[in-house]
């Protein structure tokens, strides 16, 4: 096994069942996290990347389960599969917040509004690390200050609300980072922000990636936070992963009609009002009455009798991967 | 802070002139004369038509009805509620004999009702989904669907007259007036009316810490590899307790309108039964005053329940 | 789950039913056997004379007392009244007083609620502090205050009932009608020229009706409790007149209650399992009509 893949998660299934119905949200998703490089997951909302995430994570709400697949942690004594560890268990514990950290989208829900940031901060440590009660009161200290938080020793003592919404964000990923661990998940952290704070956090985040070798899990449907912080990028549609490559394959020369179509629909900053714009035509399917065969055949231009077959995985490079029929066509009619 | 509570408070002033108000529009429909709720009946019993009139104009009672009512206002603040037309004794010497005993059995039953309802809550929304939450929810709803009276009643027949455990009712003996004394007459009452609220305060715990369990913030509890019960207690339960406090204040109403029906039941001489003893009598003037009471101390706790929430969240403490 | 499972991948769908509020409330066990038992209940009441042998106001004092046997199912009380006729024939006052305080009150407050939370303002704020009022009273102490001044008769505790109760409907009618009034499709009505009532009546009230038809089941069932109480305490309906709470009025009695358990015990059973079946049909339906609810 390469002694830079961290995670691989292998035909990973999971399905939600609410109202009495099943829902596919993640239907065989392959992909490979590594050391100190930032992985990319694009889709538009409902596509399955954050179940993607949360199932790493083992934190899926009770009506989900995941159905198949392997979640392989190669740890440095060894692979753990997680997958098959208990939910909540010791084991899975001992990995969450020390080895594996994940950061949310809104620090405003995510944080418990009734206690203070010091004290959030300090819980993580303390069931990770051995430290006294001092130490981890001062690690939080530098925590917080590491994130650019100005007075950290007062700050450290006061709550959320007292927070401003660039602050609260980086005292997640503070609570985060706290014991260094060695995958970050990030599920949209800056959606909720301004972009001037959006080039802060990135910023920090970046830092991170080169001082420790984390590797970075980063969701977004922001085709702009791709490019500038990925080193490969994974995009999903229902549930699938329909390409996957390096950050220049995938934005240069997408191999699936949805990552170029993905790709016309955004402007891009610089060009100018006279851009052509394309939105992606039609709508997303129901997750209970889906297409046959591929999921983005009712939408794509490219659509034939073969389409009603789910694709392969096509190999268009070593490390460009498209789940199409078509992918050459699409290819060369750049 | 203070601001919060002056402006709480001034609303509060215009809904009491009203209740009031409302209170006094319905003394003076008591039949006969209004005399007889504003001097002692036994002044009442021999005196002349002449000096009745003229008791009638120096106590004002020939003024308009909106002087009569500020008067008579001016005495309830000063703790003249006026008398009793059965017994004649003053409405304030009744409230104050009596209430100990519903403050008692109160105190008790809300003692039951809410750590009982409230670990059964949680425990039902922890298991959410289990056999057990299904039983309790179920059981809680049979518990809201038997009428008080009626548990009372099977309480006293198994406990009292079948198996002679506990006394059928009353508070005391005389000669014994300790607590410790009273206690087994109190057992019963506060277990019935206790158990009959139970069920309520279960299914709002219940409700609140499911409320609690499903923000984004567990999920980030639980992210840092924290126990679980450090996630269920430290951060849902403490976020979910706030509104169960709450709930404990604004229970007074359902509390008083139990105590009304378990102290017939069992006999307890407290203000509940004196209430109905006053509407089964007619006694208007005791019925209005105790009424009045009743609402006063809804409106009190509805106070005191908004000033204790502002104080448990850190959010509000800036405004 | 694996059925679930199975179901959606051999292509069946479980549900036919098109409505998802019908669907999950008959999914609902506890809401279906209420309803059964709730239409069972009501109907033995209506068709009374066909089940009763007796009148349940027939004194027959030689057989006062007697015990359940083959000629009266559930015995006969103090003046040897049969039971179970002044049980069958009480439900019909009772679940009368119940059902109808509770739909007279909901519709003086959806009446009410509709129109003054659609239009705010003063109206609004008038109705506001007159329910707050009424609702600073203890429900019961509010009803015996009104009992003692007004009498006792059943006309009088119906209407009793519903001046106590339109203020809880009120508060829920118009806090629908505040989150709806901010709806696209309001405006756009407005836009048109709509009247007034037309709007909050005819475009508004139909989205607030779940949560209305589970006030009215609710309370209902409160309002069966409220009726029982009082009458158990001898100030509801007069006695006279056979009710669930008149048959257990005389449970206040320690012989009766110690000696004759079959003239209280049956009818406070009857009572506590007619009011659960209408509690389990209420919570079925705010189940099924709120959206938020899944699983």
């Amino acid at each position: 096994m390469n002694e830079e893949i961290i995670i691989t998660v292998n035909n990973l299934k999971t399905y939600f069942y609410t109202n009495q119905r099943c829902n596919k949200a993640v239907d065989g998703v392959s992909f490979k996290l590594k050391r100190g490089k930032t992985l990319c997951m694009v889709g538009e909302s409902g596509c399955g990347k954050s179940v993607t995430a949360t199932s790493i994570m083992r934190l899926l709400p009770t009506l989900a389960r995941i159905e198949e697949g392997e979640i392989i942690y190669h740890s440095e004594e060894g692979d753990i599969r997680i997958d098959q560890l208990a939910k909540n268990g010791k084991k899975m514990r001992s990995l969450r917040g020390s080895e594996i950290a994940m950061i949310f989208q809104d620090p405003m829900t995510a944080l418990n509004p009734v206690y203070t940031v010091g004290f959030q901060i300090i819980e993580s440590l303390r069931y990770h690390t051995k430290m006294t009660k001092r130490a981890r009161r001062k690690k939080a200290i530098e925590l917080l200050r590491g994130m650019g938080i100005p007075l950290p020793e007062q700050r450290v003592d006061e709550f959320l609300h007292q927070y401003s919404g660039g602050m609260r964000q980086r005292a997640m990923i503070a609570m985060g980072m706290s014991c260094n661990p060695k995958v970050l998940i990030a599920d949209e952290p800056t959606t909720a922000l301004d972009v001037t704070i959006q080039a802060q956090i990135f910023d920090l985040m970046n830092q991170l990636k080169e001082t420790y070798k984390t590797a970075i899990m980063m969701i977004t449907h922001d085709m702009g936070v791709v490019a500038e912080l990925a080193d490969d990028v994974v995009v999903m549609y229902m549930g699938n992963i329909v390409e996957s490559g390096t950050v220049e394959e995938v934005f240069k020369t997408p191999a699936h009609p949805y990552t170029k179509a993905l790709l016309k629909s955004i402007p891009v900053l610089g060009c100018g009002k006279n851009q052509e714009l394309e939105p992606i035509r039609g709508n997303t399917p129901d997750p209970y009455n889906r297409p046959e065969g591929c999921q983005f055949n009712p939408r794509c231009d490219y659509c034939d009798e073969k389409c009603f077959e789910m694709p392969n995985d096509f190999k268009v490079t070593g490390t460009h991967h498209a789940k199409c029929w078509h992918y050459r066509k699409v290819l060369e009619n750049e | 802070m203070l601001e919060y509570i002056t402006r709480r408070t001034l609303v509060l002033i215009p809904m009491l002139l009203i209740i009031t108000f409302l209170i006094y529009a319905g003394l003076e429909l008591t039949p006969g004369d209004a005399v007889s709720f504003m001097v002692s009946p036994d002044v009442l019993a021999n005196i002349s038509p002449e000096r009745l009139e003229a008791l009638r104009e120096s106590l004002g009672l020939n003024d308009p009805f909106v002087i009569r009512y500020f008067k008579w206002l001016g005495g309830v603040l000063r703790g003249d509620f006026g008398y009793s037309l059965t017994s004649g004794v003053p409405i304030s010497k009744i409230v104050i004999d009596r209430l100990p005993a519903t403050i008692e059995l109160s105190v008790a039953a809300l003692l039951i009702s809410t750590v009982l309802g409230s670990i059964l809550g949680t425990l039902s929304a922890l298991k959410k989904g289990s056999m057990l939450d299904h039983m309790l929810t179920v059981a809680g709803m049979i518990g809201v669907s038997i009428p008080q009276f009626f548990f009372g009643l099977v309480a006293i027949l198994i406990f009292a007259l079948k198996l002679g455990w506990l006394p059928s009712g009353g508070r005391m003996m005389p000669g014994y007036d300790s607590f410790l004394d009273r206690l087994p007459h109190l057992v019963l009452p506060a277990f019935v009316l206790g158990l009959t609220m139970t069920a309520g305060v279960m299914r709002y715990a219940r409700a609140s810490m499911l409320d609690a369990l499903n923000k984004e913030f567990i999920k980030t509890a639980r992210s840092k590899g924290i126990p679980e019960w450090r996630v269920n207690f430290i951060h849902g339960f403490r976020v979910a307790l706030t509104p169960v406090i709450v709930l404990v204040g604004f229970r007074l109403p359902m509390l008083i309108g139990g105590s009304v029906i378990i102290e017939q039941i069992f006999q307890w001489p407290g203000i509940g039964k004196e209430f109905v003893a006053a509407v089964r009598g007619q006694n208007l003037p005791l019925v209005m005053m105790i009424a009045l009471f009743f609402v006063l101390a809804v409106l009190i706790a509805s106070f005191l329940v908004d000033f204790f929430t502002a104080l448990l969240d850190p959010r509000v403490k800036l405004d | 789950m694996d059925s679930i499972k199975q179901q959606e991948e051999s292509g069946i769908v479980k549900n036919k039913l098109q409505n998802r509020v019908l669907n999950k409330f008959f999914n609902n066990k506890l809401a279906l056997i209420g309803l059964v038992v709730f239409t069972f209940i009501v109907l033995a009441t209506i068709f009374a004379p066909l089940i009763c042998r007796y009148h349940p106001g027939k004194i027959d004092v030689i057989n006062a007392l007697q015990p359940p046997s083959a000629k009266h199912i559930l015995g006969t009380d103090k003046i040897g009244r049969d039971v179970f006729a002044r049980i069958v024939y009480g439900g019909r006052i009772s679940i009368l007083v119940g059902l109808g305080s509770a739909l007279g009150a909901a519709l003086i407050g959806v009446m009410i609620g509709c129109y003054a939370g659609y239009k705010g303002g003063w109206l609004d704020k008038i109705f506001m502090r007159i329910s707050e009022i009424f609702m600073s009273f203890p429900q019961i102490i509010l009803v015996l205050l009104l009992v003692s001044i007004v009498g006792q008769s059943l006309w009088n505790l119906l209407l009793i009932f519903i001046v106590t109760g339109w203020g809880s409907v009120y508060r829920l009618v118009r806090s629908q009608m505040l989150s709806i009034r901010e709806e696209e499709y309001v405006q756009a009505l407005r836009a048109f020229g709509l009247n007034d009532f037309i709007i909050c009546y005819k475009h508004m009230l139909p989205n607030a009706l779940g949560p209305i038809m589970v006030n009215i089941t609710l309370s209902t069932a409160m309002f069966i409790l409220q009726e029982t109480s009082l009458s158990f305490l001898g100030l509801g309906v007069p006695l006279n007149i056979p009710t669930w709470g008149n048959i257990l009025n005389v449970a206040q009695d320690l012989s009766i209650l110690k000696e004759n358990w079959w003239i209280w015990l049956p009818v406070g059973i009857l009572i506590s399992t007619f009011v659960l079946s209408v509690n389990f049909i209420g919570d079925g339906l705010r189940d099924s009509t709120d959206p938020t609810q899944q699983g």
